[in-house]
């Protein structure tokens, strides 16, 4: 699903943020991105989603090759990646349903589906109560969960996250993983930056090493 | 999310489908409307500047249209005054005028008795008192002469007016037309600074509004950033900017419209009072529909364009990170 092949990336200031990467995700596969901070988590993340262009190499996503794709169609590719960040990026001054909404209402999802969809999306991440607050009147926790749901909104087949249990307790990071397992089980190829190693060690899925833009080590947790 | 794994799988940039086109626009236009209502003030301030700058060169072309419409009342042909020697006769005068209608470029030429000419002069003047006590008729006998339609500009006229003045018959030619000529030139002139007031102030308007629309821009800069990152186009990040501009500049065409009828029925009366006093039943008329809408179109095509601008300036600049 996700394939690099020696993919470098340098930044214009000159940091070499990854060099020589290469590694595959395979369809339905979930897997853990850790490493120091400064390895180069981030920037994987970015070439995936296309916020950044690799400098050398070559990343495929769903056999497509992102070199390929000029940046009228770049938004058109990102509906097809949920991603979900440490700060999660929502609007304040929106409502948790037209957060989760402005996925949809981007691709032109008539309101009906929108509200359908929306609606089973906060469901699952458990908010579906709150969804006329806005993310002010929400904890920490929840607030992650509601950009889960709009990552997910609109099913897409890779779900990417950049540290997304960085601010919460281990308890609440454990349910945040659950969630992220919870949609692997449908078949999203998922890739979750962290360095939390020891919310990953108790988990059963593989863990891809960064280490000053290599990858170091890579190991698959046999499920236990 | 069980569909998804079927569904989903297949990763690739397709284009959203058209229907969705309008609802897109209602959402983003609802949305723009929802913002300035959160914030009535400043809105409205914004507006007002708007409608101020339009409302200048909109004041100017409504006297300009009116001095217009004054000129028409005139009668466009031009006439020459003849006034004839003294010792001529009132018979020799008449076929002296005869003669004139033969001369190229001459229309017609109507002879006017001296007596007739003085009585008109007492009963336009009301001097009746005063001209009693003359003891002759000053006036001379005169010819009311009228140009042809190909003899009538301000050239061919000076020159048929030296002409006529080589006769002996002839003391004095007054050419009528001269201070309506000079009016066509003060309304060209106005008429011309007009639209370069027009042009100015449009510039300034969409300045005024690209400066705006960037603050907004700026504002939602974290939205923007959200919107790029779940798959929106530019075209649909940059639409509620669009409207918003469109927004500005039919509020300020509204406010110009307004501001400029209030001016107009405040000036109506002195400006009657002033006309009054030239023997004029001028009256002053304001904005007809078809300037009212030339006004809000402008205004809806300087904010469309002052928000294109700056959309395309700013918007692109702002990418998630």
């Amino acid at each position: 699903m996700i394939q690099f092949i020696n993919v470098g990336k340098r930044y214009s200031d000159g940091h070499e943020a990854l060099k020589n990467v290469s590694f595959e995700l395979a369809r339905g596969e979930m897997a853990f991105l850790t490493g120091h901070s400064g390895a180069g988590k981030s920037t994987l993340l970015k070439l995936i989603m296309l916020m950044e262009r690799a400098s050398k190499g070559q990343i495929t996503v769903g056999n497509q090759n992102l070199a390929r794709i000029p940046p009228r169609q770049v938004p058109y590719y990102r509906r097809h990646a949920g991603v979900v960040f440490q700060d999660h990026k929502l609007l304040f001054d929106r409502t948790i349903f037209d957060n989760v909404a402005i996925a949809m209402e981007v691709a032109g999802t008539p309101p009906k589906e929108i509200a359908k969809r929306v609606r089973a999306a906060l469901d699952k991440v458990g908010l579906l109560s709150k969804e006329k607050l806005t993310p002010i009147q929400l904890s920490g926790g929840e607030q992650q969960r509601v950009g889960i749901a709009r990552a997910v909104v609109n099913k897409p087949p890779i779900l990417l996250a950049d540290e997304p249990t960085g601010n919460l307790d281990p308890e609440l990071s454990a349910e945040i993983m659950k969630l992220f397992s919870d949609f692997n089980q449908v078949g999203v190829t998922v890739l979750i930056a962290t360095h939390d190693l020891e919310l990953i060690s108790r988990l059963p899925y593989r863990v891809i090493e960064l280490d000053h833009g290599h990858i170091r080590n890579e190991e698959a947790f046999v499920n236990g | 999310m069980a569909k998804s794994n079927s569904q989903g799988a297949q990763v690739s940039a397709s284009k959203p489908m058209l229907g969705s086109y309008f609802g897109n626009h209602k959402k983003a236009l609802s949305h723009t409307l929802n913002e300035q209502k959160k914030k009535p003030l400043a809105s409205i301030l914004t507006c007002a500047v708007i409608g101020i700058a339009i409302l200048l060169p909109t004041l100017l072309g409504v006297f300009l249209s009116n001095l217009e419409r004054s000129q028409l009342s005139f009668d466009n042909t031009t006439q020459m005054t003849v006034m004839l020697s003294k010792t001529l006769s009132p018979i020799k005068g008449a076929t002296f005028a005869q003669e004139l209608t033969k001369i190229e470029g001459i229309e017609s030429a109507k002879f006017i008795h001296q007596d007739d000419a003085l009585e008109e002069f007492k009963a336009t003047f009301e001097l009746e008192s005063t001209l009693e006590h003359l003891s002759d008729n000053p006036l001379p006998h005169s010819i009311i002469v009228t140009l042809s339609e190909s003899a009538n500009t301000i050239e061919q006229a000076q020159k048929l007016r030296t002409s006529l003045l080589g006769k002996p018959e002839i003391d004095l030619v007054q050419l009528d037309l001269m201070w309506v000529q000079r009016l066509n030139s003060i309304t060209n002139f106005l008429s011309l600074s007009t639209w370069i007031l027009g042009l100015m102030l449009s510039i300034a308007v969409i300045l005024i509004l690209g400066n705006t629309i960037r603050l907004a821009i700026e504002n939602r800069k974290d939205e923007i950033a959200v919107l790029k990152l779940v798959g929106g186009t530019d075209a649909f990040v940059c639409r509620p900017f669009l409207y918003l501009g469109i927004f500005y500049g039919i509020g300020g065409g509204i406010f110009s419209i307004i501001l400029c009828s209030v001016v107009l029925a405040i000036l109506a009366q002195p400006i009657e009072a002033l006309t009054a006093s030239y023997q004029s039943d001028f009256s002053l008329s304001g904005l007809n529909i078809e300037t009212t809408l030339f006004i809000l179109l402008v205004g809806t095509f300087l904010g469309w364009c002052a928000a294109k601008i700056s959309v395309k300036q700013h918007i692109s600049a702002i990418e998630p990170s």
